[in-house]
């Protein structure tokens, strides 16, 4: 990928924070990988492969993309999205529309990086639209600033059609977060998968919401959602997972996990179930609490302190 | 010397362990033996200190210094180990990682190996994680190899045999003389006779009491005559403890 001359500056700022997300700057410039870079309301990089038609353009505070991949594509390595703000104070949007044809394979890497942003909303908006057979993973990673300026409001409507599958893993652990608000619904058809699964750890006044949503619509149709959220000093945590069963043999796992640390933390989980088709089956797990005693005195007993054995099963439950 | 000096233990209103008096010398293999229910698991713990199981009277001392107050933490950094009867599972952590802590402790991977080794499992659990996907005899083994690899001078094993197939009592048996090789006091809580023979001293434990002690052969023998059969061990106590 050749960035234009007027962004080079930009460019380098950008690869700094896009880094700071744990994201390789060298892929962002490999010509055989697919992707596009978005730093505030302009598109300073674009690079389309075979198989691969990325079209993109600015919008009102933003960008809008639409990326397809074509029927009975296996794109060999992971498109790479880096959406970055690089100003103090402001407001992004970006829409996404993603078409993944029948029987096309495609993993995305998305590294949105906020590291400067002291006041800035970002919405983001994406329509997912994977067709019969087609494969589509999405890994998406947050770094916000420190300040805990950052609003992020992310809407993700997606659409699994036959024997497709789907999955999308929202991670936002190694910043304050700011206000997140996350909401994500899977219309599944006939033989679908989705699996769909958030962590977060919320610091100081964090305020975290999500909600995600399966829908099994299809005979046969499978789906999972699982939030991970570890809630410190005053994080207030509001996390719905949803499953609907409106189809015959479909089953549906919902899972919440909420780890709290400190006297002032607030959090919630809200497990939602319904069946409209007999032959549906659908679960859920929840736990709200300090981390499990014996896990603690386990590692205690290994030598660790208190603080150290927390921090230690915290981060593998995030990683 | 890890020492118990008259430790009563009770949890809610109800008496577990009654003026309990053990001693475990330095570089030896001791066993407590004694059916379920019987306060086994709960002196392990009283060692340990677990949250809970502080005693209310006596004392445990290390090496002539007074412990009964330390946390779980500053007992381990003294040298007392354990590892539970249970074993929990955490997500997201690989083995090599649960070996050396973190990083805490500085090792090799090859030391990660050789405990893998010791403990039956091969190298390629080294990336494998401390989760869900390891069978209860997996995490049991992962468990012990972890043990070794903080070089205690103490360790309890509560009921190491739990959860592992009755031929890999061999595996226990490896494993502890390794733990002796580094110099180590074992204690061994069984209430399997076939593990309690192969020691130095045996406590026999009825009723939170210390029923009989001495050779490991002729307490496993009247463990193995009288406790075998016993159906009521804690009744049979209050009963005696009535008479005398």
């Amino acid at each position: 990928m050749r960035i234009a001359p007027d962004y080079s500056k930009e460019f380098e700022k950008l690869a700094e924070a896009y880094e700071k997300s744990g994201g390789d700057t060298s892929n962002l410039l490999d010509k055989r990988v697919a992707s596009i870079i978005i730093s505030g309301d302009k598109v300073i990089g674009l690079n389309n492969i075979d198989g691969v038609e990325i079209v993109a353009g600015k919008q009102e505070l933003g960008v809008w993309a639409k990326i397809r991949i074509s029927k009975d594509k296996k794109i060999p390595m992971p498109i790479h999205l880096c959406t970055g703000f690089l100003g103090k104070e402001g407001e992004q949007r970006v829409n996404f529309e993603f078409i993944v044809e029948d029987g096309a394979t495609v993993n995305f890497i998305s590294h949105c990086s906020f590291p400067w942003s002291t006041k800035l909303t970002h919405k983001m908006t994406a329509i997912v639209r994977i067709g019969k057979n087609a494969t589509m993973t999405y890994a998406d990673a947050h770094f916000h600033s420190e300040e805990g300026g950052v609003t992020v409001i992310s809407d993700t409507h997606a659409i699994v059609e036959e024997n497709g599958k789907y999955k999308n893993s929202f991670e936002l652990t190694r910043t304050r977060v700011g206000k997140l608000v996350v909401k994500m619904d899977v219309d599944l058809k006939e033989g679908a998968i989705a699996d769909l699964e958030s962590k977060v750890r919320g610091r100081a006044d964090d305020d975290i919401s999500i909600k995600e949503s399966l829908g099994l619509n299809g005979k046969e149709a499978h789906g999972m959602a699982k939030s991970t959220i570890v809630a410190t000093e005053k994080t207030h945590a509001r996390i719905v997972n949803e499953a609907f069963g409106n189809a015959p043999y479909s089953k549906g796992h919902i899972e919440c996990t909420e780890i709290t640390k400190g006297a002032d933390v607030d959090v919630a989980t809200l497990p939602v179930l319904k069946v409209t088709n007999d032959l549906s089956e659908l679960t859920h797990e929840a736990s709200i609490g300090r981390i499990n005693s014996r896990q603690l005195d386990t590692m205690m007993a290994k030598g660790m302190t208190e603080e150290e054995a927390t921090e230690f099963i915290i981060k593998g439950m995030l990683s | 010397m890890l020492e118990l000096r008259n430790i009563s233990l009770e949890l809610g209103d109800k008496p577990i362990l009654k003026k309990l008096n053990m001693k475990f010398e330095p570089k030896k293999r001791y066993t407590i033996l004694g059916n379920n229910g019987t306060g086994k698991s709960t002196i392990a713990n009283v060692i340990m200190g677990v949250e809970g199981y502080k005693p209310q009277s006596g004392k445990i001392y290390l090496d002539g210094q007074d412990i009964t107050n330390l946390s779980i933490s500053q007992r381990a950094q003294l040298g007392i180990t354990i590892a539970f009867q249970e074993n929990v599972r955490f997500e997201g952590i690989k083995i090599y990682d649960y070996l050396t802590l973190g990083g805490k402790i500085k090792k090799s991977l090859d030391d990660v190996k050789k405990a893998l080794k010791i403990v039956g499992l091969g190298e390629d659990y080294v990336k494998r994680y401390v989760d869900s996907s390891l069978s209860g005899g997996e995490r049991k083994r992962v468990e012990l190899a972890s043990v070794y690899m903080i070089d205690p001078k103490y360790v309890i094993l509560d009921e190491p045999d739990s959860g592992i197939d009755m031929m890999s009592i061999d595996t226990i048996n490896t494993f502890i003389n390794q733990l002796r090789e580094k110099d180590a006091t074992v204690i061994t809580i069984t209430h399997r006779e076939e593990i309690a023979i192969d020691c130095d001293y045996s406590y026999l434990i009825c009723s939170g009491i210390v029923l009989k002690e001495g050779k490991p052969a002729e307490i496993s023998e009247y463990y193995k005559s009288m406790c075998d059969a016993c159906e009521h061990p804690n009744e049979i106590q209050l009963i005696r403890d009535e008479v005398i």
